[in-house]
């Protein structure tokens, strides 16, 4: 999994986005003291995408809120892989869970599960991706990049390369992904978004498609060298899932609970739970796009 | 307009502590996508070849950067390692011994063959454990998700040499640039929960990797020797494109941080406090312009964009300020080190606190020491003897002067105008009062108020040896420091001319154990109420974490000399004004809230790039139109310019 819309909460500066997941440690790390009987209990789970120890230590105060305001126990764990949280979700092991878009579609195809609140960055509840290349490199549209190189992030990630691509789609260059080889010389996946916008800086490829906070990684006089000569449709943010039938009571409960923290004297926690400045209510419509894009791109089975 | 950005602002408080949060996330958005981390081993590696550079080495530092190169040494071969350890520990105890009786200490050729010593010795080492992190990636196989870790580790420690091979050898650099794409092309994606997943392409992961690698091998590895003249630099002299010719940009090693503090402090020109309009105060414009520009400063202070206003961030201190090997801690710096000026390095490690320089026409004489009675000459000295600038014309030292000369303390309500306290100073600051001006045996009669005398601003214009500095060597007379001010500094630490205090209780506990001033607690917190009223002032800081429109109005300050510049026939001085406006725009142009308007600011750092070369060719028509030009951009776009 890569998708640089994450920050790891107090580790947000230095945190890694663009990792894989590893598949094997499901990371049941640690559980609170759960008190009161197990029905009563909201059990939460949280994906880490870089030290899951860092991130049950972050989480612990969060909790402690959440219960005060929802008077109930919660049980959390943190999970370094996804498809056990998507089994938790669809078992009801898991009634929550935070995740990205892609990983929220999925969740919804495999486990029924339901978007309830989107989080929010710099104002925004989604964001975009952008094709970069050189100033100097005359390229001025998708179009001028045919029989050039390109480096994208990752080939599962919603922002380094579902809609960057999209991005060629919409213009009527590529039609589908299998086509993109024939419209680039050739495709790298540069396994993160830095790396990726720094291969067009140094002149290894000719553009990158990455999430558009890639360029304020550079340093300020490298960020003059390149532009941005197109832009996707908004990428929804990261997401609170809840499983299938979860109650609807205990559903607005959480969502007012984490609601409440962005105007209260609570906002701090927010650092805590990847660094948002808060969130906001979210259907499945919101998501929408995502999951016609994951169907295009064969993440989903055809319905 | 100028006046009132620069007019009185409102106290920090709540709204501006969540306006300085939204600041944060806002510049922080950048890291919603975060950066590459540098690895435990690159940073080390560049911080302590950046030190070993340096005269007089910290040999502590160098010790503690090499600990980390030794533990993922570990890993690749402990016996290796033990043996590397072994050597640094040798080469750095040999030269950090005392002399025995009748030897002389180790002298500048025992130091740079020690720093010559470590040097290779870590490159060697780094590039070994560069190769293992490689040759992990590939075992790591078929577990994608565990090699794309591995790689993307080796793709860190990369960084410790990327800087010198960009610089010097570019044809390898994109080769080995395109290799890097390769491999983790190759190395294909796990998927999510498998939907999605890619297959390794094991032959092309293996071409690209071994490239990699033998390139590594062959610049760093076995029989690696550092370059004979210059910097010790990881440079890939042996690579057949290397280019002797090229040079390497200076950089400023891992863990230096050169930004200015947020909230910035409030800076008060008493021109301003006073309504005066700030277009018909030419020589203050030219030294506000000098003050704030890199171009004033030699190198390599200027191409790292360090100005006065890096370390006196608007006329007062920058507690952030922080460079290893140069700075004892942040907010300091040993400005007679041969890194900002070769040529006068007073060859030991004396880091001073940056000093605030509010009310400083009032606090002469200057230098921690109060070595310079006139501020121009101090100034001259900073400009030319501490950062390598070029003789500065007189014009603009008597700007740079007078500028200063319009820096006032912050006002301070509990104060009067002889330094005793008001009424409106709290109960315990007036019991303070009473004892700072306690005569006190263990201070040879004297009270605190003989020194930091109340009515001359708190300072005496004399240089004392408190014991708060180490001397050269036992019953030196060489710690005498100038009495500092203790106006403003509430919201200045750390104190001591080497910050070595972090706060005001500090200080006062210091002088109540060093001269057994015999305080009781209550006194100290009293002592304590009293130096900190005294220090405080109203406004301290200034209530917005936004300041580019504050920053354009500056620019357009700068630019307000031109005309005087002209009449006084100073066209150097006119070239430094449109460089330095060009490159702080730039600089600033992120700062943007609405990036829609980026373009106008590029516009405006342009039309001052076209003003520098059109003057460069002496057409004083051209110059005229195109500060014409910038100045009714900047009026056309006043508004949404912040």
């Amino acid at each position: 999994m890569s998708d640089p819309f994450r920050r790891g909460g107090l580790v947000a500066r230095t945190a890694r986005l663009a990792i894989p997941l590893v598949a094997a440690a499901l990371g049941l790390a640690a559980l609170n003291g759960a008190l009161g009987a197990p029905e009563d209990e909201v059990k939460i789970a949280f994906i880490a995408y870089e030290n899951p120890d860092q991130l049950l230590e972050d989480v612990k105060p969060v909790v402690a809120y959440l219960e005060q305001k929802m008077g109930r126990k919660l049980k959390y764990f943190v999970a370094t892989d996804y498809a056990g949280v998507v089994e938790a979700l669809r078992g009801g092991a898991a009634d929550a869970a935070f995740m990205g878009p892609l990983q929220y579609v999925l969740a919804r195809d495999q486990a029924g599960a339901e978007p309830v609140l989107g989080e929010v960055y710099a104002g925004k509840a989604s964001y975009v991706s952008r094709i970069f290349v050189r100033k100097d490199s005359g390229i001025t549209g998708p179009e001028g990049l045919r029989g050039k190189n390109i480096a994208f992030v990752d080939p599962i990630s919603s922002s380094g390369y579902l809609y960057p691509l999209d991005i060629f789609k919409r213009a009527g260059l590529v039609p589908g992904k299998d086509e993109a080889e024939r419209f680039f010389k050739k495709i790298y996946f540069a396994g993160g978004d830095e790396q990726a916008i720094r291969a067009v800086l140094n002149r290894f490829v000719d553009a990158a498609g990455v999430g558009q906070f890639a360029h304020n990684l550079l340093r300020p006089e490298e960020r003059a060298e390149v532009v941005s000569i197109a832009e996707s449709t908004p990428i929804p943010s990261h997401c609170l899932v809840v499983r299938k039938s979860l109650d609807p009571g205990l559903v607005a409960a959480l969502c007012d609970a984490l609601l409440a923290l962005q105007d209260g004297p609570d906002k701090g926690l927010l650092e805590n739970l990847y660094g948002v400045d808060g969130y906001v209510r979210v259907t499945h419509a919101d998501y929408e796009g995502v999951e016609k894009l994951a169907r295009e791109y064969g993440f989903l089975s055809g319905k | 307009m100028f006046r009132s950005r620069r007019g009185a602002l409102l106290v920090l408080g709540g709204a501006a502590y969540l306006a300085i949060s939204a600041y944060h996330v806002a510049t922080t958005h950048a890291h919603v996508i975060p950066p590459e981390k540098l690895h435990r081993v690159a940073e080390s590696y560049r911080r302590s070849s950046f030190v070993l550079n340096l005269n007089p080495i910290l040999w502590d530092l160098v010790r503690k950067d090499c600990e980390p190169i030794a533990q993922a040494l570990e890993k690749v071969d402990p016996v290796a390692a033990a043996a590397w350890r072994e050597e640094v520990r040798s080469v750095i105890a040999g030269i950090t011994a005392p002399p025995k009786e009748g030897e002389a200490a180790p002298g500048p050729n025992e130091r740079k063959r020690a720093a010559r010593a470590v040097f290779e010795s870590s490159t060697r080492a780094v590039a070994r454990i560069l190769s293992w992190h490689l040759e992990r990636t590939g075992k790591a196989l078929p577990e994608i998700a565990t090699a794309h870790t591995a790689s993307r580790e080796a793709g860190q420690i990369w960084a410790a040499f990327e800087l010198e091979i960009r610089s010097t050898d570019p044809t390898a650099f994109r080769a080995l640039g395109t290799r890097w794409l390769e491999m983790a092309t190759a190395l294909g994606s796990p998927g999510i929960a498998r939907i999605g997943a890619v297959p390794v392409d094991v032959p092309a992961f293996r071409a690209a990797a071994d490239a990699i690698a033998a390139y590594i091998a062959a610049t760093y590895g076995p029989g690696y020797s550092a370059p004979e003249r210059g910097a010790l630099a990881p440079l890939p002299l042996r690579s057949p494109t290397f280019d002797p010719e090229a040079s390497v940009p200076v950089r400023l090693p891992p863990g230096s941080d050169i930004n200015k503090q947020v909230p910035r402090p409030r800076q008060i020109l008493n021109l301003v406090a006073r309504g005066v309009d700030e277009s018909e105060t030419a020589l203050i414009a030219v030294g506000d312009m000098g003050f704030d520009s890199a171009f004033v400063f030699g190198e390599p202070a200027r191409s790292l964009q360090i100005s006065c206003n890096t370390c006196h961030n608007k006329s007062i201190t920058n507690p952030i300020f922080v460079i290893p090997g140069l700075s004892a801690r942040p907010g300091g710096m040993d400005v007679s080190n041969g890194f900002f000026a070769s040529h006068a390095n007073n060859g030991h490690f004396d880091p001073l606190d940056i000093p605030d320089l509010r009310g400083i026409r009032f606090t002469g004489p200057y230098g921690r020491n109060g070595r310079s009675a006139s501020l121009r000459d101090f100034t001259r000295n900073v400009i030319v003897n501490e950062f390598n600038g070029p003789e500065p014309d007189p014009v603009l030292l008597d700007g740079m002067v007078a500028y200063q000369m319009e820096f006032d303390f912050l006002p301070n309500p509990a104060l009067g105008a002889d330094g005793r306290l008001s009424e409106k100073a709290p109960e315990a600051a007036r019991r303070g009062e009473t004892i700072f001006q306690r005569p006190f045996a263990g201070l040879a009669g004297r009270s605190c108020a003989s020194c930091h005398v109340p009515s001359t601003h708190f300072l005496d214009r004399q240089s004392h040896d408190i014991g708060s500095g180490a001397g050269a060597e036992p019953h030196s007379r060489d710690g005498a420091f100038d009495t500092p001010t203790l106006l403003g500094i509430k919201h200045t630490p750390p104190y001591f001319h080497d910050g070595s205090q972090p706060t005001i209780r500090s200080v006062v506990e210091w002088f109540d154990r060093t001269a057994t001033l015999g305080l009781s607690a209550n006194e100290r917190d009293d002592l304590t109420a009293y130096v900190e009223t005294v220090g405080d002032g109203v406004d301290a800081r200034e209530d917005t974490p936004y300041y580019l429109d504050s920053e354009l109005e500056e620019f357009g300050f700068f630019l307000s000399a031109y005309e005087f510049l002209v009449g006084k026939g100073k066209p150097e001085l006119m070239n430094v004004t449109f460089e330095t406006i060009a490159g702080e725009i730039r600089n600033h142009m992120w700062e943007l809230r609405d990036p829609q308007h980026q373009p106008v600011m590029e516009q405006m750092a342009g039309l001052m790039d076209e003003a520098l070369a059109a003057n460069r060719c002496g057409d004083r028509a051209a110059v005229d139109a195109k500060v014409a030009a910038w100045r009714n951009l900047y009026a056309e776009n006043v508004d949404v310019l912040k």
